[in-house]
This record gives C-alpha cells, sequence and structure tokens, in this order.
C-alpha cells in the first residue's frame, strides 16, 4: 500500500511537484503518467526516501518514509530512471551486493538466483554490468528492485529501451507482480498503462490532473462522442442539416475541399447518432463518404489534459495521428 | 555492521576490478622503496667510516626508519586525492548513489563503509612497506616500538586525509575537481605553519597544532602523545561528519 498525502517539492523558486496525493491499494498497479518534467521522478524519489518533500507525507505499506526512512525502504524496491548499475561489478557480485545492503539475511545465493531467473538474466551472472547490452541493464534493474521480496514495487519507466519482445515480457512479469506487490510504474508510452495499470495518475506540470482507472478516463472523454463525416455536397447546406439532427451538439466544418466538406459531428452523451446523421445526408440529396466514430485513445485524454490550449484545430489533428495509430 | 562491511567490500571491489589499486599500490612502492634505500645507503657509507673511526653509536631507527616514514607522508600527499576522488562523484555520475540512498541503510553507515574501503587499500599499500622493514630486521637490529608508534601514526594520518576526501569528493560529481580540491586543501594543511616566523605567538602555536604534518613528528619518534591521537581522531571524526553533512543537503537539494 503506498500512500501520499498533499506532497509538495520545491527548488528554490522552481515548484517541481505542487500538492500532489494518491492512493494505490495493495496488489495493485499505479500507472503514473505525464510529459517530460512533469513532476513524476521527483514523486518516485520522495516515495522510496532518496530525497524529502518539502511539504505533505509519504507512506509506504504503512511506514511514514520521513519518520521510519528504514521500515519503509526495507520494504520498497526502486527502479530508478537510470539503472542503478556498477560497471565494474558482475550481475551476480552485484545482485548480491545489493542483496546484503537491502537487509536479505538468509540464503542470499538463492535468492539472487530466483530473482537472475524471473528476469531472464541467469545466463549473464558472470558478465559485467558495463558491459551489458540496455535491455539487460534494465532488467538487472529490475532484478535488483525485486531481490529483497518488496511489498512496493517503485519502477521509473521499466520498459525504456527495450526491443517489443522484452517489452511484453516485462509488462507480463509486472502483472504476474501484482497479485503480491504493490506497484507504481511511471511512463510516458500511453498503451502500456491502458495494459498494465488499473489505476492511472495524470500528472503535469507537478499538479494531478486526473486520477481514474483507464476505462474510467477513456469513458470520461467520451462523454461527447465525436463523429467523422464526410460528405459531397454545399457544406453550409449540409453543416445546417447536421445541426438540426436530434441529439447533435456541435457540428465543426474541418475541411472543405471542392465539393467535398470533412466534419465532426459531437453527439450529446450516450446518444448514438450515426443513422440519424447518415438519413440527414442522404434526404438532402448529397453525398457520404465517410461516417465513423472517432474513438478516444488515452492519447487524446492525455494530450486534452496535458495541453494548456486545446486549439479548435486539434481534434483533427488528434484524428489523423489516431488513424495513423490505428493502421 | 553487515552494511558497512558490504559497502567496503564493494568499495575494495571497485579498486582492484579496475587498475587503480594495482596502479597506486605499485607507485607507493616503488616511490617507498627509493625513500627506503637512500638513507640505508647513507647509514651504509656511514657505518663504513664509523667501523675505521669509531665515535659514536649508530640508530638504524633514527637514521632510517624515521626519515623514510616522514618522507611516506609525502606519497601520500600526493596520491590520497586519487583514491578519493571517486568515492561519491563516481556514485553520483553514474546514478547508482540513489540505489544506496533508497536502501534500508543509514547515511552514516555508507560513509563509514566507504572510509572503511579507502583504509583497507591504505593499508594494503602499507603492508607491502613492512617487507623492507623485515629486511632491516634481518641485517640489523632496530628497536620494534618506534617502528609500530611510527606506523601506527601514518595510519591516523592517512585517516585523516581519507576522512577529508571523502568529504570533498561528496561535494561534486567531477573527479578531477574532488582530486585537485583534495590535493589543494592537503597540501595547505602540510604548509600551513610555513607562515609561523611572520605571525605572532598566539597565532603560531594554532597553525603548528593544524598542520598536520607537525603532529606526525613524535610517532615518528616513537612517542605516542595523547595530543596527537587526538588532533588525528577529531580530524577523522569532523571530516566524516562533513560527509555526512554533506550528503543530507545533497538530499534536501535534490
Amino acid at each position: 500500500m503506498i500512500e501520499v498525502q498533499h506532497l509538495s517539492k520545491r527548488y528554490g523558486p522552481v515548484t517541481a511537484v505542487d500538492d500532489v496525493s494518491f492512493r494505490a491499494e495493495s496488489g495493485e498497479i499505479l500507472g503514473f503518467l505525464g510529459p517530460n518534467g512533469a513532476g513524476k521522478t521527483t514523486t518516485m524519489r520522495i516515495i522510496t526516501g532518496y530525497m524529502p518533500a518539502t511539504e505533505g507525507k509519504a507512506t509506504v505499506a504503512g511506514f511514514d518514509v520521513f519518520d521510519q526512512p528504514i521500515e519503509a525502504k526495507r520494504r520498497t524496491g526502486y527502479l530508478p530512471e537510470t539503472p542503478p548499475l556498477y560497471p565494474d561489478m558482475t550481475v551476480r557480485e552485484y545482485l548480491t551486493f545489493v542483496a546484503k545492503i537491502k537487509g536479505v539475511r538468509k540464503d542470499v545465493k538463492g535468492r539472487v538466483d530466483a530473482v537472475m531467473k524471473r528476469t531472464w538474466v541467469a545466463d549473464m551472472g558472470s558478465r559485467h554490468c558495463g558491459k551489458l547490452s540496455k535491455g539487460y541493464k534494465q532488467r538487472v534493474g529490475l532484478a535488483q528492485a525485486l531481490i529483497h521480496n518488496p511489498e512496493v514495487l517503485v519502477l521509473d519507466e521499466p520498459t525504456a529501451g527495450l526491443d517489443p519482445k522484452q517489452i511484453i515480457e516485462t509488462r507480463q512479469l509486472i502483472r504476474e507482480l501484482a497479485g503480491t506487490h504493490t506497484i507504481v510504474l511511471s511512463t510516458h508510452i500511453l498503451p502500456e498503462v491502458a495494459q498494465t495499470c488499473q489505476k492511472v495518475v495524470i500528472i503535469n506540470k507537478g499538479k494531478i490532473v486526473a486520477i481514474d482507472t483507464p476505462d474510467a478516463l477513456t469513458e470520461r472523454l467520451h462523454g461527447a462522442v465525436t463523429m467523422y463525416l464526410q460528405a459531397q455536397g454545399p457544406a453550409d447546406d449540409v453543416q445546417r442539416a447536421l445541426q438540426s439532427v436530434a441529439g447533435v451538439a456541435r457540428v465543426h466544418l474541418a475541411e472543405k475541399r471542392d465539393e467535398i466538406g470533412v466534419f465532426e459531428v459531437d453527439s450529446e452523451h450516450g446518444v448514438d447518432v450515426r443513422r440519424e446523421l447518415a438519413g440527414a445526408v442522404v434526404r438532402g440529396g448529397w453525398g457520404l463518404l465517410e461516417l465513423r466514430p472517432v474513438r478516444v485513445s488515452l492519447e487524446d485524454i492525455f494530450l486534452s489534459l496535458t495541453t494548456e490550449e486545446v486549439e479548435a484545430e486539434e481534434p483533427a489533428a488528434v484524428a489523423e495521428a489516431e488513424g495513423v495509430a490505428g493502421a | 555492521m553487515r552494511n558497512i562491511l558490504a559497502i567496503a567490500q564493494r568499495e575494495l571491489n571497485a579498486y582492484f576490478a579496475s587498475p587503480i589499486a594495482y596502479v597506486l599500490i605499485g607507485f607507493f612502492a616503488l616511490l617507498f622503496g627509493y625513500f627506503f634505500y637512500v638513507p640505508l645507503a647513507f647509514f651504509e657509507q656511514q657505518s663504513m667510516q664509523a667501523g675505521m673511526n669509531p665515535s659514536q653509536p649508530m640508530n638504524i631507527n633514527q637514521m632510517i626508519v624515521g626519515p623514510t616514514l616522514m618522507n611516506t607522508t609525502v606519497i601520500m600527499l600526493l596520491v590520497f586525492p586519487l583514491i578519493t576522488m571517486r568515492t561519491y562523484s563516481e556514485e553520483k555520475r553514474s546514478g547508482t548513489i540513489e540505489l544506496l540512498l533508497t536502501s534500508p541503510i543509514t547515511d552514516l553507515e555508507i560513509i563509514l563503509g566507504k572510509f572503511l574501503g579507502s583504509m583497507l587499500l591504505y593499508m594494503a599499500m602499507l603492508a607491502i612497506t613492512l617487507i623492507h622493514i623485515g629486511v632491516l630486521f634481518i641485517y640489523g637490529e632496530p628497536e620494534w616500538k618506534p617502528i609500530v608508534t611510527g606506523y601506527l601514526g601514518l595510519l591516523m594520518m592517512g585517516g585523516c586525509f581519507l576522512s577529508l576526501g571523502l568529504f570533498i569528493s561528496s561535494l561534486t560529481r567531477n573527479q578531477i575537481v574532488a582530486a585537485m580540491a583534495t590535493f589543494g586543501v592537503f597540501l595547505l594543511l602540510w604548509i600551513i605553519n610555513w607562515i609561523s616566523t611572520f605571525v605572532g605567538p598566539t597565532t603560531q602555536a594554532v597553525l603548528a597544532h593544524l598542520s598536520i604534518t607537525e603532529h606526525f613528528d613524535d610517532f615518528a619518534k616513537g612517542i605516542i602523545d595523547t595530543k596527537h591521537v587526538i588532533y588525528y581522531l577529531s580530524f577523522m571524526a569532523f571530516g566524516l561528519f562533513l560527509t555526512m553533512k554533506s550528503v543530507d543537503s545533497e538530499r534536501w537539494r535534490g
């Protein structure tokens, strides 16, 4: 269990983290999402006891990270952004050392073996950490975080630098660990959050902008479903006809070329207006070239929550990006 | 304690896994050998003359061991910044400091571990010099007690340098900066009493107390004076204390 209450971190005049509160229940995976410099790493460093907060409180497995740092750290595994490896040590030496300072007392060798197997580095035991590829470094970093079987895992971009196969394996591993561990992971890869996390915290400029499940977040933005509609005919007339359809909230002419108009139609919450839209176009005697719902992805949520001003042109760009991502 | 040993062992591994330890020990041994040979050769020449024209008894301790150990402190001045420069700087640069500071160990344990690790390397360097002393025992009859106090003095003086070097290394992530600053401070402590002839008697006394070599003289002569022992021990404690404060403030500043 991880609980963060009203956490703030200021470096002189700069506020890196501003009044952040969230909670990850036991066995849960919480995704920490935000653009670079949003304060993800700072928050994680506070949770792991690397640095103190200016204000607020963080509790790991029931222990306050400021008041009982040793107890809290004993129950926390941490993979920083760059895996903290000593290049001159072999993987086995390194993990043995970490096991010792993390307080593993019994059967250190057995523990090192088990963790190496778990993170697929069993055959790299005698390799020097400095000679490993980025992917293996990341895995040894993960092994290091797991070595004392902590209740809480804090992973700062655990899949950064891995190849697609390794990413899938690592996500699988994280999901497997979830039941017995509480996990906080940060990422800026959005599908990763959708695939692995039960809860998403979106943070921007040090402030939390949303906390919810990935599904609920998608749902929330789905409130107004957007349709992409292409019709051949006089744009103004078409727009008027579409506007008059019951359940339509807003029609926006996104693009006009020759006789073809591209519209974005926002419907009211929970109303499916596709049939009526098609009917309106056909009744007017115009050609209906394309009609499809613009599915809102986490990317859109992310962009709309973390972008200062969403311009009117933005949705079109997002829709395009969506098309590319879908293809 | 276990944590301190784990850190110390890792420090030692780091020295010996790279050429650092071998180069340091090798050149230390070379220079010590030279510093040993010069008074030895002189002693040999003197004893030949004394054999022909006996005047006063000659003392191996005063003529060989004392000067050699005094000269050894010069090697320390040059070599020690190289031992301590990487202790913290390297961890900061590579990010491994995050591992240490998020592990269930205290800052003091980390610092003592690093201090112990560098002390052990220093002891390995000194251990090699015992060969030369052994040679003296084979061919002569030196007093063993002044030799023991001399080595004790070397160890304590080395501890002071290492604790100070550790502190300076904790201030920067650049090893060159750490090495140069450490050397500068060492040298200054070394020669601080050079100006004693130009200052008042009070300042003169203070400077003499501050000078790190001044306190070594008695050890080399075979005297263990608590004044000097306390000076060295408090110097070490102060260096380690400063390191702790530096690491702590680094945490707050982020």
